[in-house]
């Protein structure tokens, strides 16, 4: 029992990796870029936003706060790689975001501190229990995102025109601007998005992964991973790669043993996707 | 109101690629620009659309400097550029494609009116049709914008020499309808047959520009720009 | 040698020993004469630089992304205090077991690297950055929970040779590490003059490029890798022995990432922008405490900076060699069309090669298909032993899919190639370049970050003399071998490939438009140098040209591909004078 009340503790983490994954796979099909300061903007959105709270913003003002930061500091960062980048690989695009990263991290250490953060708890106490097996509301609050995040998303992206839009970019990107896409604005739009999306997802997790900067943008990690079991293509295998590993991490915790271990998952996970998806060797004609 | 290149020279790597070409592009009309193969005619189609960047000289669209213009506002300004290799959007099914362009529901049926075949194939993924359902899309995407000037290059690249016949008769509609035309081919005679303004392209210099009737009629000038 | 090929290889050697003394006597100089804190510091610039220098192998040269330098560095701390403390090895060779250690203790970064690179290599580089960092946050967590030998019995990590652990024993160690720093650097630029450096920086430039010259691109990856890592880890046991007391905070992934967007920013394939970026790496905080302002504000800083390097596509070394040496665009060396030939063989027109009339290529039933596009149906044809075959048809008519499917980009296609009796069949491309199968490219595949020389040199995998080499280039009127690709224009980069991929003696080469960008005289002397070629080199030629007059000039048979099947093939004055190839050409047909 007490093992799956491990796993039941570990699917909050799970939730949360899961928004990253969805979010990673997006950035990366629709703007070429592998986003490693994903979790680093929400989390500064998320950080700055709880200063309002001595001014007495009510909860809900924080959250939109947190949006409108993530979406704009993204969005900045967008706006800089659609300009200066637009027709780069996607490794030199995604250098960029290693440089974000790095920027928005000891931007975060300067304005914050190091010491952990207390947002504000947006959702807590426990969903259901059974005996030991507990699972939170805030586990099933982030899950409930990922998952809505991966459904709106698709349904935008098939039954829009601008969810057409951005699949011509994505597919070809100097096609669709010779028939007159507004290519940048578009893909700073999605920045702008993912970055809202994080700034909300931290806001709700961060509480229980209570702690300062470093630790919150370390997630980035078996977000990553998550994407990576989609192939950064599929957004339902970033779902359930990261509910998987969430549990997986939460299920090694209950034996004590492999506590070593346990850090490694996600690489190691990595690892075997990485291996799993080079099978056969393929050239695309631009290297 | 043209379309006008005046000395223009595009340059890819060091050297040109394409010299001191004049040439007015007449709403109404079909130009054809033919000449074996180098790269000097996509160039040139490349640097109207802004693809790359002019080197000298000058390019006016409807009085308005184009080469100031980024890609999309020279393509919101009338100008459609019809790439080699059959630009479709793979993962977009026929009817997603042509919605990129169509201003109205209209202007979708009416292109959908020169292609019949697209009919039945309006809900299957782009990426999986055949090279002349490809290129059919493409142009029927172009046309859904309702283009004042269309550059078309080489549209007959890997195609069946019967379908391409097909699309001649479309091309020449579009024409009437009002829009420039543009046409780059390396397959001379089907192309001049349905211009009125042709211009031959030898080894990145103009070496003839003038009526394409008078290039039809005469076959040695064409064979030994063709074949030395 | 000749004396001339002495005297060149000699200055190549010679001149970097000659620095690295130089370097020697000032850093002594620093050691003894400078305040006892700046000294300590300044070995903090050399292990920073160390460290940079790794980076700089495999993010400047290979172009991949690694964001666990400091962890390699990390590994190589543990492992060296490890055997320093725990193990007899620390006193088995007096004063000389630190350097053992050493040794041993990059070889386990190395290893750490060969494990992290190996997945990671057919895909995407970035691929490589997901995959570092998340190694070094897992290895950050470990390093936390089992810390560093040197705190389970409080023992410090020993110095070499016994140099006590004071400001007198620092300035000692300073020399120490320069030393170790010098030979580093050395080591780093034979590399990277050498061919595996050159393997990097193809691999940098293209894949593709590099597999067709039969190094394994995964072999070029994971070599630069491993240095990298290498290197990495000797400068965490420099690191370790410094300071004496290392915990899981001096090397936070963090600052793994702060050290490779200072790679990026100064271009730390560049030796000395290693070392000025070693210096800005510890003078930046250092400022920053003077002054009381906080450290996050230097993170800050190189953010901004790596940004601005990234978007510019360049970086502070390139910026300033730019700046110094002013590029020439202009053609070098003699040039093709200024050597006349007659000065070479005889004044005769030298003939068209026929061949020996063995078969050295046989293709059967070539098939190919993109999704519903059939790009190449039933291709059938032979090439002759010392011939040249000519490939010709309208753009689109597959001739670029065939020499893919033939040099083996296009593994799923259907039919068979033989090549001298041994069929391609599941052979990878470097492999069927090693068999004796080259091609040249229509796209620009030569990595303007080498020398003409460097190029070649690779090409041939260094099966060809200096001697071999420099004839090849004069005999294509190419520059010499010492001059820098960068400044060679386009055109003349086409001759360097193929000179290069001539000069590897391949049984077959495969030419793709080899004279775009040449002039019309240019492609006569071409022409003239190629109908040499098969009986100077003993290499066969298929050549794709759009150039009518070119093929009329070279070539013995004509191949003519249209809608990716095989139109016509034969003798030259049969094909070119066929009328359905005249039609083919200008677009005719019989519905008009």
């Amino acid at each position: 029992m007490a093992i799956i009340g491990a796993l039941a503790a570990g699917l909050g983490a799970g939730g949360l990796y899961a928004v990253i994954g969805v979010c990673l796979v997006l950035m990366a099909t629709l703007t070429r870029v592998i986003n490693f300061s994903q979790v680093a903007v929400g989390v500064y959105a998320a950080f700055l936003a709880i200063r309002f709270v001595p001014l007495g913003v009510p909860p809900w003002g924080i959250v939109l706060i947190a949006l409108i930061v993530g979406a704009a500091v993204s969005a900045l960062l967008g706006w800089i790689i659609a300009t200066w980048l637009p027709e780069a690989t996607g490794t030199a695009r995604s250098a960029v975001t290693v440089a974000g990263l790095l920027f928005f991290l000891s931007v975060s250490y300067l304005q914050f501190g190091t010491r952990p953060q207390a947002l504000v708890p947006l959702v807590s106490g426990p969903l259901v229990s059974f005996g030991v097996v507990t699972i939170t509301k805030l586990s099933l609050a982030l899950i409930l995102l990922a998952v809505a995040l991966a459904v709106v998303s698709k349904l935008v992206l098939t039954k829009t025109p601008l969810g057409v839009q951005l699949r011509a970019i994505s597919d070809r990107q100097t096609a669709a601007e010779l028939i007159g896409i507004n290519v940048k604005v578009l893909q700073i739009g999605v920045w702008a998005f993912t970055g809202a999306v994080m700034a909300l997802a931290i806001s709700f997790a961060g509480n229980s992964q209570a702690a300062n900067a470093g630790v919150m943008v370390n997630l980035i990690i078996p977000g990553a991973a998550a994407a990576l079991i989609g192939a950064f293509k599929r957004m339902d295998l970033a779902i359930i790669g990261g509910i998987l590993l969430g549990g997986i991490q939460g299920l090694l915790t209950a034996i004590p043993s492999i506590n070593l271990l346990r850090d490694w998952i996600p690489i190691i996970i990595i690892v075997i996707f990485l291996l799993w998806s080079q099978r056969k060797e393929v050239w695309d004609v631009a290297r | 109101m043209t379309l006008k290149l005046t000395d223009v020279t595009v340059r890819r790597g060091i050297g040109p690629v394409i010299s001191d070409v004049n040439l007015e592009i007449v709403p109404g009309e079909v130009t054809t620009l033919v000449g074996p193969n180098g790269a000097g005619k996509t160039s040139l189609l490349e640097s109207l659309s802004g693809v790359i960047a002019v080197s000298r000289g000058s390019v006016e669209m409807d009085g308005a400097d184009l080469t100031k213009m980024s890609r999309r506002r020279r393509a919101r300004a009338g100008l459609a550029h019809v790439e080699q290799g059959r630009m479709i959007f793979p993962s977009l099914t026929v009817r997603e494609n042509l919605q990129l362009t169509a201003r109205t529901g209209a202007d979708l049926d009416e292109a959908l009116a020169l292609f019949p075949e697209l009919e039945k194939r309006m809900a299957s993924v782009s990426g999986l049709l055949s090279g002349g359902e490809q290129q059919m899309v493409v142009l029927a995407r172009a046309f859904a914008a309702k283009p004042k000037y269309l550059l078309l290059d080489e549209m007959s690249l890997g195609l069946a020499p019967v379908v391409f016949l097909r699309l001649i008769p479309i091309i020449q509609q579009i024409a009437q309808d009002g829009a420039g035309v543009l046409l780059v081919e390396q397959f001379a005679h089907l192309a001049l047959n349905i211009a009125s303004d042709a211009m031959v392209i030898t080894g990145g210099r103009v070496s003839y520009h003038g009526p394409a009737k008078t290039l039809l009629d005469d076959e040695g000038r064409l064979r030994s720009a063709y074949m030395g | 040698m000749s004396l001339a090929e002495r005297t060149t290889r000699g200055r190549r050697v010679g001149r970097p020993l000659v620095i690295a003394v130089i370097a020697l006597a000032i850093a002594a100089g620093f050691a003894f004469g400078l305040p006892a804190y700046i000294v300590f510091l300044a070995t903090t610039v050399l292990v920073s630089m160390i460290a940079l220098l790794g980076l700089g192998v495999v993010t400047g040269t290979a172009g991949m992304i690694s964001l666990m330098q400091l962890t390699f560095a990390a590994v190589g701390a543990w492992v060296a205090e490890f055997l320093a403390i725990n193990t007899p090895l620390g006193t088995m060779f007096g004063g000389f077991s630190f350097i053992f250690i050493m040794l041993i203790a990059g070889l386990a970064a190395a290893v750490l690297g060969l494990l992290v690179g190996l997945p990671a290599l057919r895909l995407r580089g970035v691929n490589l950055a997901v995959l570092t960092l998340g190694v070094a946050a897992a290895a950050d967590a470990t390093f936390q929970k089992i810390s560093f030998p040197d705190a389970w019995t409080n023992v410090r990590m020993p110095r070499p040779f016994d140099f006590p652990a004071d400001p007198a024993g620092d300035r000692y160690y300073f020399l120490f590490t320069a030393v170790v720093t010098i030979l580093i650097c050395l080591g780093v630029y034979f590399l990277q003059s050498s061919r595996w450096g050159a393997s990097w920086k193809s691999v940098a430039f293209s894949e593709r490029g590099t597999a067709s010259t039969g190094t394994s691109v995964r072999w070029a990856k994971l070599t630069a890798f491993s240095v990298s890592a290498f290197i990495g880890g000797i400068s965490g046991v420099l690191l370790a022995a410094q300071i004496s007391k290392v915990n899981f905070m001096t090397f936070l992934p963090i600052n793994s990432l702060a050290l490779y967007v200072l790679a990026i920013v100064a271009g730390a394939h560049l030796i000395d922008m290693a070392l000025f970026g070693g210096i800005l790496f510890v003078l930046v905080p250092e400022i920053l405490k003077q002054f009381g302002v906080p450290l996050e504000w230097g993170n800050i800083v190189f953010a901004i900076l790596g940004v601005q390097a990234l978007t510019s596509n360049s970086n502070l070394g390139q910026d300033i060699r730019n700046s110094i040496f002013r590029r020439r665009r202009k053609r070098l060396g003699l040039g093709i069309a200024e050597k006349s030939l007659d000065t070479l063989e005889g004044g005769e027109t030298i003939p068209i090669p026929i061949g020996t009339g063995r078969t050295l290529l046989t293709v059967r039933d070539v098939g190919v298909e993109f999704g519903a596009v059939k790009a190449l149906q039933h291709v059938t044809l032979d090439v002759t032993e010392g011939s040249i075959l000519g490939l010709i048809g309208p753009n689109g008519a597959g001739k670029s899919t065939f020499v893919d499917a033939l040099t083996g980009f296009l593994p799923q296609h259907t039919g068979e190639f033989v090549l001298d009796g041994v069929p391609l069949q599941g052979k990878l491309v470097h492999q069927r370049a090693k068999l004796g199968l080259r091609r040249t490219y229509q796209q620009d595949r030569v990595p303007p970050t080498l020398t003409v020389g460097a190029f070649v040199n690779f090409v041939t995998n260094g099966q060809a003399s200096e001697a071999e080499i420099d004839e090849v280039l004069d005999f294509f009127g190419c520059p010499t071998a010492s001059t820098p690709i960068s400044v060679v224009d386009v055109g003349t980069r086409r001759l360097v490939e193929v000179a290069a991929n001539v000069a590897a003696r391949p049984k077959l080469l495969v030419l793709d438009e080899p004279a775009a960008g040449l002039s019309h005289e240019e492609h006569i002397e071409f022409g003239q140098r190629l109908r040499l070629v098969p009986g100077k080199y003993g290499v066969t030629i298929i050549i794709i040209e759009h150039d009518l007059d070119l093929v009329r000039s070279v070539c013995s048979t004509i191949t003519v591909l249209n809608f990716g099947q095989v139109l016509a093939t034969g003798k030259q004055d049969e094909v070119l004078s066929d009328p359905e190839v005249l039609k083919a050409y200008m677009g005719e047909t019989e519905m008009l």
